[in-house]
Formats: structure tokens, C-alpha cells, sequence
């Protein structure tokens, strides 16, 4: 009985493996106008993950090399290019770029989201897309060292000239040190164990 | 000026800018516009000059620069409110509460309906007495004194009414994650707010005759600084200055947060796109918010807390959120106020990004619509676009 039982149970799983890879994206994109925006962009960008969030809110994942080819493509539906973040992950050595974007006409924000590897990060600008992206870029140059291709004034833009190349906003930027050397012996006020702070 | 010997590396920089620190020739010059300039509010840009033309001109940020972003990944979730409200400062409110509204997303709490009552309040306060700043600035500009002065004086009866709110007049550290810190102080506060807002209805006519309706404001700022609509877009400017070149995008309406769902107003939107335009939306502008704060008086605050019930709220510096993150934005005066917050499960923020609506259109908006502009239009542009410096420096 016991033999008979087990070779079932396998050949269940087996059947239904295939079964599931349409089901599973059906529940993901939504029949809500979020839904069907992310269904159209999918199909002329299939090299892109996407799944709506919640109302208003949709993602995408986007391969590094290829974020030009498909902003360009969401730029149609997606005028504005609101912010560009990036958020520094140390432990897997990765900066993560959050192109930002919001759709006037549908009133959709997307968080279109890639992977670079931290060490001699480089970026395509997207300046041809939407200028703005120039500010943007030149912040995200400062800050976390990354440089965007083509994009014509990077260099010291809010941080003074000796503060340039630093990067301070990467996690690994120390800051205490970097203060300590500008304010020497003046900076005996700051308790380095002091982790609690209350309001 | 050419007896000035200026030091070798200051030219060498200046020149890689395609700029030169002496004087061309008999009509070119170069003005460093700022940051002692009170229309630039800490701000400065360097103008090339031809005759009384600006030619071209490069903004030079950086005067203001805190590093909060930096600072807010070093504090506890609720320490940093009292941080991150400094970024903008004539209406603190705002970044008080995206940064809350961003966290409430992450943690998963529903705020009490009271508490979004007093938040919305809150908000269009803020909005209010932004605008009375604004008027101070722009009134200063083309010369209408008088103007400025009220808005002032009528602001101040904003900040009585926050003081006795919050404990504070222009830092209110009122709004954190879950809810309010504290509730209203009672019925005498909401009388005091309506007899304001009645009061302010009525001046707003006195504003129309000294300001708004004034040949000088017309003569100063028709045809100055005009852009159009796919330009605005392509370059993400919102708020008053988008809806001027007619696009009628609100976050209030396009977004909805709060209890703004509930209220009515309407957007004021020209389509002339120029420094007329500007101002004359963000007179209409000031009208709908006298209309909500009437409409919320008139709702009454509902009953109920005025913070989340969490057991992890008693232990507030090792309170920790899930993993994730959430954008939340607002409507300020300024346009599309925003931030990111990336939570990785311990106590602190891992990352905090603030979109200030002023680096999309202080930047490259502004080198655009300078140029070919006259030296006297540079404050007026300036003060049109309400460029808020910190939101850019940060």
C-alpha cells in the first residue's frame, strides 16, 4: 500500500507543476487600471519583472544594462521622473537605484528598481529621456560615487570641493573620522557608544 | 576691476565652467547673484552678463547643507522627526508628515480618524502660513512693502495657534508615526482657528487691491520666465508652477491622502505659463485653503484616539518596523513633496531620501528661464518659482 501511495503523490505534484506557472501570474497583475498598466509595459519589456503593489503603487525589477531602453518605453505613459534613490547594501556589495516615476494622465507612482555592483559603479545617463535626471544624477554622483554615462557636469555640486569623492552617503563612509580630522581636538563633545537616543 | 589680481586656481575653476573672473570686454561681465542676497534665501547663482542680460547662468548650491539624510540613518525612527522638519522651514509640517505617512506604510497602521483629522488641519495651517511667507517674499521684491508686512502680521496669528497646539511656533514636532503627539487643547482653540480663517477671508480682498490686482505686479511679471507644459514635465515640476502651464496635477486630488477625499475644493489651473500665471494660481490657491480649513471646522473633529494602540510604542527608541519601504507625498506650496524610507528590520531608517520639490525646478528650471532674462527679473523668477534652497541642499 505504502509503495503504491508514494509514486501517486509525485506524479500529482508532477501534473501540476506546469498547471501552475499561468495561474500564478493571472493573481498577480490585478483587472484595476495598475494592473493593466504593468500587463502592457510587461509585454513590450518581457526582460522585466513587474507586480502592482497597491493602489497607486506599481514595480518594477529592471536588469542594469537595460534601464535606458525600458524608461524610454515607460516614458510614454510615465511623464514625470520624480526622484532617483539610491539605497547603499553593503552585506551583498550592491547599490540599488529606485527611478522614480509618476504618471500624470493615470495617476500611478513606479518604483522601477535595479541592481549595480558597488565596486566602479556606472550607470547610463537618462538625461535624453528627461533632463531633470541631470540633478538627480549629479546628487547620486556625490553621494554614493556612482557615474551615470554621458551626463555632462558631474562633479562638486552641494558638497564642498574637499568633501568631493568622499561619498558620504555610502555605509561605509566613516563619519566620525572624517569628522575628527576637520575638527581635531574641538570634537571631544560626541560619546561614541552612545546608541539610545530619547526623545 | 582689473587692477583685482584674482588667484590662479579660482580662474582655472571659473574657466572650466566657461566662466572668467574678469571682465570680458567693456558690457560682459560676471555677478555672483547670492547667498547674501535676500531674494535667494542662502541660495547662489552666477550670472554671466551682457549689459543688463543675463547670458547665462549656473546655480551654486551647497550653502545650506546639514546632511540630514546622513544624520536620520544614525537616529531612531521617531527621533528623526525632529530632524527632518527642518528642511523646509516656513512649512515644517510637511516633511513631518511624509516621513510619518512613509513609516505608518511600512509598520501597516491605520491613524485613528482623529488623528487624520488633526493632521489635515495641521497641513492646510501649514499651507496657509506658507503662503503668508510667500507674499512677504514676493511682495518684497517688486517693491510692495506693505503687502509683505501683513502677511507677516497675519502669519503670526498662524503661529500663536500652532504654539498653543504643538508647544512650538515654527518647529512643531507634532506629527510622528501612528497618530499626533497630543490632542487639540479644546473648543476655544477651534473658535480661535475659525475667527482666523473668517479674518483672513476678509483680508484676502485688501491683498487682491495691494497685490494681486496691482498694475506694478502686472507690469513686473506678464511674459517673464514663461514655460510651457512639456517642457515643465520633462523637467518634473510641480505644485502652483505646473498647474500654471495647465496641467491640473494635485497630489490632494491625484493621490488622495488624509481626509482630503472627503472635502471638496477645486485646482485652479492657467495656461499662460508665465510669472503672472504663477502668482495669480497660487491666489486662487489661497482662497480653496481658507475653503478646506472651513470645511474641516464645520466636520468637527470625529471622536476616538489620537494614536495607534501598539504594545511596541511604549518602548520608543528600540521600536522596530518590518522589513520594507514606502514613498509617501503631499501637496505643500512648493509642489510634490515626498520621501522614501527604506526600513531593513532594526531600529533605525536604513535609508531616507526627501524629494524637495525646489532640486527639480531650482536647478535646471531656473539656469532655463534665466537666461535671456533681464537682471531685474532674477529675483522675481526666483520668487515666482518659490525655489526652497533646502530643499535642494537638505
Amino acid at each position: 500500500m505504502d509503495m503504491n501511495e508514494k509514486p501517486k503523490v509525485e506524479e500529482k505534484v508532477e501534473e501540476q507543476k506546469p498547471q501552475e506557472v499561468p495561474e500564478v501570474e493571472a493573481p498577480k497583475l490585478p483587472d484595476t487600471k495598475e494592473g493593466k498598466l504593468v500587463a502592457e509595459l510587461l509585454e513590450k519589456a518581457p526582460y522585466a519583472e513587474g507586480n502592482v503593489r497597491r493602489e497607486r503603487r506599481v514595480e518594477f525589477k529592471v536588469p542594469a544594462e537595460r534601464i535606458h531602453e525600458f524608461l524610454e518605453l515607460a516614458s510614454e505613459k510615465f511623464e514625470m521622473l520624480i526622484q532617483i534613490s539610491v539605497v547603499d547594501w553593503l552585506k551583498e556589495g550592491e547599490f540599488e537605484l529606485v527611478y522614480q516615476l509618476w504618471s500624470v494622465s493615470e495617476s500611478v507612482h513606479a518604483f522601477v528598481r535595479t541592481r549595480i555592483p558597488r565596486e566602479n559603479a556606472r550607470m547610463p545617463t537618462i538625461m535624453d529621456i528627461w533632463p531633470v535626471a541631470e540633478t538627480y544624477e549629479r546628487e547620486a554622483h556625490e553621494f554614493f560615487g556612482i557615474v551615470f554615462e554621458g551626463n555632462p557636469r558631474l562633479g562638486p555640486f552641494i558638497l564642498e570641493p574637499r568633501e568631493y569623492e568622499k561619498h558620504p552617503l555610502r555605509k561605509d563612509f566613516n563619519m566620525i573620522g572624517y569628522v575628527k580630522t576637520i575638527y581635531g581636538e574641538d570634537f571631544d563633545r560626541y560619546d561614541e557608544s552612545k546608541t539610545n537616543y530619547v526623545i | 576691476m582689473s587692477n583685482l589680481e584674482v588667484p590662479k586656481e579660482l580662474r582655472e575653476e571659473a574657466k572650466a565652467h566657461d566662466m572668467y573672473l574678469h571682465p570680458i570686454d567693456k558690457d560682459t561681465y560676471e555677478l555672483f547673484f547670492g547667498p547674501q542676497h535676500m531674494a535667494t534665501e542662502n541660495f547662489s547663482i552666477i550670472l554671466k552678463m551682457d549689459g543688463s542680460r543675463v547670458e547665462k547662468a549656473i546655480v551654486n548650491p551647497g550653502f545650506l547643507h546639514r546632511g540630514f539624510e546622513k544624520l536620520a540613518e544614525q537616529r531612531p525612527y521617531f527621533t528623526n522627526i525632529a530632524l527632518l522638519l527642518r528642511i523646509c522651514v516656513p512649512e515644517s509640517d510637511v516633511p513631518e508628515n511624509i516621513y510619518s505617512m512613509a513609516v505608518d506604510e511600512i509598520v501597516g497602521w491605520e491613524v485613528p480618524e482623529r488623528a487624520q483629522w488633526i493632521r489635515t488641519v495641521v497641513l492646510e495651517m501649514a499651507r496657509m502660513s506658507a503662503w503668508m511667507f510667500w507674499i512677504m517674499g514676493f511682495g518684497n521684491e517688486i517693491g510692495l512693502y506693505t503687502a509683505g508686512q501683513w502677511a507677516a502680521a497675519y502669519r503670526e496669528r498662524f503661529m500663536r495657534l500652532f504654539e498653543e497646539l504643538t508647544g512650538g511656533r515654527v518647529y512643531h514636532i507634532y506629527t510622528v508615526p501612528g497618530g499626533v503627539r497630543r490632542d487639540i487643547p479644546g473648543d476655544r482653540w477651534l473658535r480661535q482657528l475659525r475667527d482666523t480663517v473668517e479674518y483672513l477671508k476678509g483680508k484676502m480682498k485688501d491683498f487682491d487691491e495691494i497685490l494681486f490686482d496691482n498694475y506694478i505686479t502686472f507690469e513686473r511679471t506678464e511674459g517673464v520666465g514663461v514655460m510651457d507644459k512639456k517642457f515643465a514635465l520633462k523637467h518634473a515640476v510641480t505644485g502652483p508652477n505646473l498647474r500654471a502651464t495647465g496641467v491640473p496635477y494635485d497630489v490632494r486630488k491625484d493621490d488622495p491622502y488624509l481626509f482630503y477625499p472627503e472635502l471638496e475644493f477645486e485646482v485652479p489651473v492657467l495656461k499662460e505659463g508665465d510669472s503672472l500665471a504663477r502668482v495669480l494660481v497660487r491666489r486662487y490657491e489661497m482662497e480653496q485653503d481658507l475653503y478646506l480649513l472651513e470645511q474641516l471646522l464645520d466636520m468637527g473633529p470625529p471622536s476616538g484616539p489620537y494614536m495607534v494602540k501598539d504594545a511596541r510604542l511604549k518602548a520608543l527608541p528600540r521600536f522596530k518596523p518590518p522589513k520594507g519601504d514606502a514613498y509617501a507625498h503631499v501637496e505643500s506650496t512648493k509642489g510634490d513633496f515626498g520621501a522614501y524610507v527604506v526600513s531593513d528590520g532594526t531600529h533605525k531608517p536604513y535609508r531616507v531620501h526627501v524629494r524637495g520639490p525646489s532640486q527639480s525646478h531650482g536647478v535646471t528650471v531656473l539656469e532655463e528661464l534665466l537666461k535671456g532674462a533681464r537682471l531685474a527679473d532674477v529675483p522675481v523668477i526666483l520668487k515666482t518659482l518659490d525655489n526652497c534652497p533646502p530643499d535642494i541642499d537638505r
